[in-house]
């Protein structure tokens, strides 16, 4: 059933993209963005389909996934909060913010938390200074934060679903 | 053009030369890692730092990477200052945070560049003390094994079997210090050059998994120069051997042949003269004897026989041999032949002959440089490095062309793709002609499907247009009409055009200067006819032969002895009588001539622990007991061709001047006829690891495509045939039982078959073929 969802997911992406991608291969970043809000990530059968469909090798698309920080080879929670530990952020306690979210999590960075709500990555610099110590929500940016402030956020992310 | 100076040395350089290429054509030493003169400068591993001067005095001088600087007139480096010296050292220290200290158990050392540049600039000491950074790694096939935690990531992996020999199945993953070379998943890689990842790996990431299994310091290597047995192209080698067993194959450097590579079955084919089969021991009949029993019976049979005695030379034995086994027949009055399939002699005889009229075949440098070419037949599995060449070619614009009935790796770059049965190739190429000529020529040729004119007039204008056009046959799966018509289109295409053929054996083109005409057809018909009694064999295999091996075998019944001559156990070996096992090619010097007609020299790199003799001197000795004054090979080669000189071992080859062959265009014999041939043709299905002798290769084995009978997709719907389906075929030597795979690289009408199945068949490349239905 999985195989017919990707297909047409796939299949729909792949449809409006002619217009902005008239070179198939280019539309291989949209498609791995397009698997991986489907299923969290983007599993081995995800880099098939998409070398399948883009008509690049599968070791080409790898190559590709595997550059990219924001697409994910390994199932991520369902929410992933990516802290800076850049230079300012670093300066701001980021560092601190990090141990603070392993300890609350009870699991190390990169895993999910053992309910399944989140991921805590670390995250090169977000562009994010003014806000440091700063971190990207599913892609919304929050802060300053500090280890109250994260405590919270976890928590509500646990309650949300 | 113009001088710098190098640490107070004038340096001339060419225009576009960097400074680091100027200076190692200088054979001054700068240090680096990911330069290579074939994949050019990166700037990744930040080794090459050198020192330049300003050309303002008031300014200092300042360290830059050397192979992404260009070289100027009155340019001031210093490779020896202080600042480029402790770049250098840093930049080796830092590499080896993470490499592992396991020069000790590494296949690498001893000819490892990163451990000869860290005692050449490294600091003495290790001074991080944390932990290193390890990767998992991966399985890459028999060939080549993976060890990433070796890695300095130069990159040079990537460039090569990505950029330079466009392959798709390794790649560089990750990001930072996580940088990873390796597939998506575990699995062998597919491209016919992926051992040269062992050569070009600067350190022991990437190691040869065949010398693995039988590892000697590579200091305790024998070696000499070396010429690839194993296709027409003459690669040059450097094989390696140990307590008299040969370990593994690199490359040598030739300027305009193999240049810094060879293919997977010029580097693994190796094994086949390790191979559990192999004849050591002469054998007379079913008893294992000595050398000189052995000897002493040949020579009672043949004096039993005395002018019913005939030779059968080989396109894979050196000139020499071949040339002494055609002296000794004269000496006994009997017939000379060197094939086993007279197809394919007057096929060969066509090609040399076509090569020698149009005044000589492109190196394989010349190939790279060709911008338009047009390829028949499937070139990789005949001569690799001609296909890496065109690959070269097409990365720098070329277009290529490719007439072809079965699987080709090159279709994948080809501008055009004409995939027709293999009776049509030769319409195709005379329309092509045509087309190329704007002027109808030959009205016998019949008019090819309506539905290629269009992909033929392409053809014609790229390669009208082209200022380098090169086309490239192979010879083993074309007629001689194809041939002539491809002489006819190179002429039309005037002087620029460069012609080519893949032939089908390292000596090929030697051979066939030596085979008289029409030699094959009749010596089979003599044996037949009870006129030869006694048949020496050297290196050749007719029992074996595709297409005409039943009728071998049915003659072989007429024979009273045979004897063979052989380093492999082949149908024929297996056959004899009289069995002399001779010494491989590592284990002989010799020369081969390349399909270029470039004579190339041989050493004998290592002797086995039991030493075997080579073919001349079993022929010599085998002269001696029959009492025949036979003159040495050099003597008989000296003969044969005017002003011969044997070409040394580690030279460029010279070129072998012969009296030119004439084209035959007589009839040939073919195989037994079965009384219902069929509607489909055959077409040989190849792959890069095909030829007699890499077939003893265990290695390169493991990579053989499955046996299966490939037809076209839209030919198998109409035929209400499925994908793996089984299906019965039926030759004249006999019927197979295979799977059925589709595959769009196949000719309508067309079944492509494996070397192993066509034997088994009894049928050749372009042959009819019966197939039913298994219900």
């Amino acid at each position: 059933m999985n195989d017919k969802l990707d297909r047409q997911t796939l299949q729909k992406h792949l449809a409006q993209l002619p217009l902005t991608h008239p070179e198939r291969r280019a539309a291989v970043v949209p498609l791995m963005q397009s698997l991986q809000a489907e299923r969290g990530h983007l599993d081995d059968r995800g880099v098939e389909e998409v070398a399948q469909v883009t008509g690049l090798s599968t070791t080409e698309v790898e190559e590709l996934a595997t550059f990219y920080s924001l697409i994910y080879r390994h199932p991520a929670g369902r929410h992933v909060l990516r802290v800076c530990d850049s230079l300012c952020c670093s300066l701001q306690g980021a560092d601190r913010l990090l141990q603070a979210a392993e300890q609350y999590s009870g699991v190390s960075l990169g895993k999910i938390s053992p309910d399944g709500a989140f991921s805590i990555l670390p995250s090169i610099c977000l562009g994010l200074c003014d806000q440091a110590p700063a971190a990207l929500l599913d892609g919304e940016a929050v802060g300053p934060l500090n280890e109250a402030a994260l405590q919270v956020l976890l928590r509500r992310l646990q309650e949300v679903d | 053009m113009g001088t710098m100076r190098i640490d107070g040395h004038d340096i001339p350089f060419q225009e576009n030369d960097n400074i680091l290429k100027a200076a190692l054509a200088a054979n001054i030493e700068i240090p680096y890692f990911c330069y290579h003169a074939a994949l050019g400068s990166l700037g990744a591993c930040r080794l090459c730092a050198v020192e330049v001067a300003s050309v303002d005095p008031t300014q200092s001088p300042r360290v830059v990477m050397s192979c992404l600087e260009f070289a100027r007139d009155g340019l001031n480096v210093s490779v020896s200052a202080a600042a480029a010296r402790q770049v250098r050292q840093r930049v080796i220290e830092f590499l080896m945070i993470n490499h592992p200290h396991d020069c000790p158990v590494c296949d690498e050392g001893g000819e490892c560049h990163l451990q000869e540049m860290t005692v050449a600039c490294g600091p003495p000491y290790r001074r991080y003390r944390g932990r290193k950074r390890t990767f998992t790694n991966q399985y890459l096939g028999p060939l080549v094994h993976h060890e990433m935690n070796r890695c300095i990531t130069c990159y040079r992996c990537t460039r090569f079997y990505q950029d330079y020999a466009l392959g798709d199945d390794l790649g560089s993953m990750r990001l930072r210090n996580e940088v990873y070379f390796g597939r998506f998943q575990d699995g062998p890689l597919t491209s016919p050059f992926a051992g040269n990842l062992v050569e070009i790996c600067p350190t022991g990431v990437f190691t040869d998994a065949v010398f693995r299994q039988h590892f000697a310091r590579v200091w305790d290597l024998e070696t000499a120069p070396s010429i690839c047995p194993h296709c027409s192209v003459g690669c040059n080698t450097l094989p390696g051997a140990r307590d008299g067993t040969l370990r593994r194959m690199r490359n040598r450097f030739h300027p305009e042949l193999n240049r810094w590579f060879i293919c997977d079955r010029g580097r693994y084919g190796h094994q086949y003269s390790e191979h559990i089969d192999r004849p050591l021991t002469p054998r007379v009949r079913d008893e294992k004897v000595s050398y000189r029993e052995a000897l002493a019976a040949a020579a009672e049979q043949i004096k039993a026989a005395r002018d019913k005695t005939s030779g059968l030379g080989s396109t894979r034995e050196d000139l020499e041999s071949n040339a002494m086994l055609q002296t000794l027949l004269n000496k006994l009055s009997g017939r000379f032949a060197t094939f086993s399939d007279p197809q394919i002699e007057t096929a060969t005889v066509a090609a040399v002959a076509a090569l020698q009229s149009s005044g000589g075949a492109p190196s394989l440098a010349e190939i790279e440089q060709a911008d338009a070419a047009l390829v028949v037949g499937d070139l990789t599995a005949h001569a690799p490095m001609m296909d890496l060449a065109l690959r070269q070619a097409y990365r720098a614009g070329a277009k290529l062309a490719i007439l072809h009935s079965g699987p080709s790796l090159l279709a994948r770059f080809a501008a055009t793709t004409l995939t027709v049965p293999p009776q049509e190739i030769s319409a195709h190429l005379l329309r092509l002609h045509e087309q190329a000529t704007a002027a109808p020529t030959a009205p016998t040729a019949p008019a090819p499907s309506n539905k290629h004119e269009k992909e033929l007039a392409d053809i014609a204008v790229y390669l009208t247009a082209a200022q380098r056009p090169v086309l490239i046959g192979v010879s083993e799966t074309m007629a001689v009409p194809e041939i002539a018509a491809m002489v006819q289109l190179a002429t039309a295409l005037g002087s620029r055009a460069k012609l080519a053929y893949a032939l089908p054996g390292a000596n090929t083109y030697g051979t066939i200067l030596l085979t008289p005409t029409t030699s094959t057809t009749a010596m089979l018909e003599a044996i037949e006819s009870g006129q030869i009694q006694t048949l020496i064999v050297i290196g050749n295999d007719p029992l074996g032969d595709a297409r005409l091996g039943t009728r071998w075998r049915a003659a072989r019944r007429h024979l009273s002895t045979l004897i063979v001559l052989d380093c492999v156990a082949t149908a024929t070996a297996e056959a004899a009588d009289i069995l002399l096992p001779v010494a491989a090619w590592a284990e002989r010097g010799g020369t081969f001539v390349n399909y270029e007609g470039r004579a190339q020299g041989f050493a004998p790199v290592f002797q086995r622990t039991e030493p075997l003799p080579n073919t001349v001197e079993v022929l010599a000795d085998l002269a001696h007991c029959l009492e025949l004054a036979l003159p040495d090979a050099a003597a008989v080669l000296s003969n044969l061709f005017p002003g011969y000189q044997a070409p040394l071992p580690g030279t460029l080859g010279s070129a072998l001047s012969a009296p030119p062959l004439t084209m035959q265009t007589g009839t040939t014999i073919g195989p037994a006829s079965s009384a219902h041939p069929g509607h489909w043709q055959v077409a040989l299905a190849s792959w890069y690891g095909d030829d007699p002798l890499a077939s003893y290769a265990p290695a390169l084995m493991e990579l053989a495509p499955a046996a299966a009978a490939l037809i076209h997709p839209t030919a198998a719907f109409k035929e209400g045939i499925e994908d793996k389906k089984q299906v019965r075929l039926r030759g004249p030597a006999g019927t197979v039982v295979l799977p059925v795979q589709l595959n769009n690289d196949v000719a309508a009408g067309t079944i492509a078959l494996s070397r192993v199945t066509l034997t088994q068949l009894g049928v050749g490349h372009g042959d009819l073929l019966e197939l039913e239905h298994i219900s």
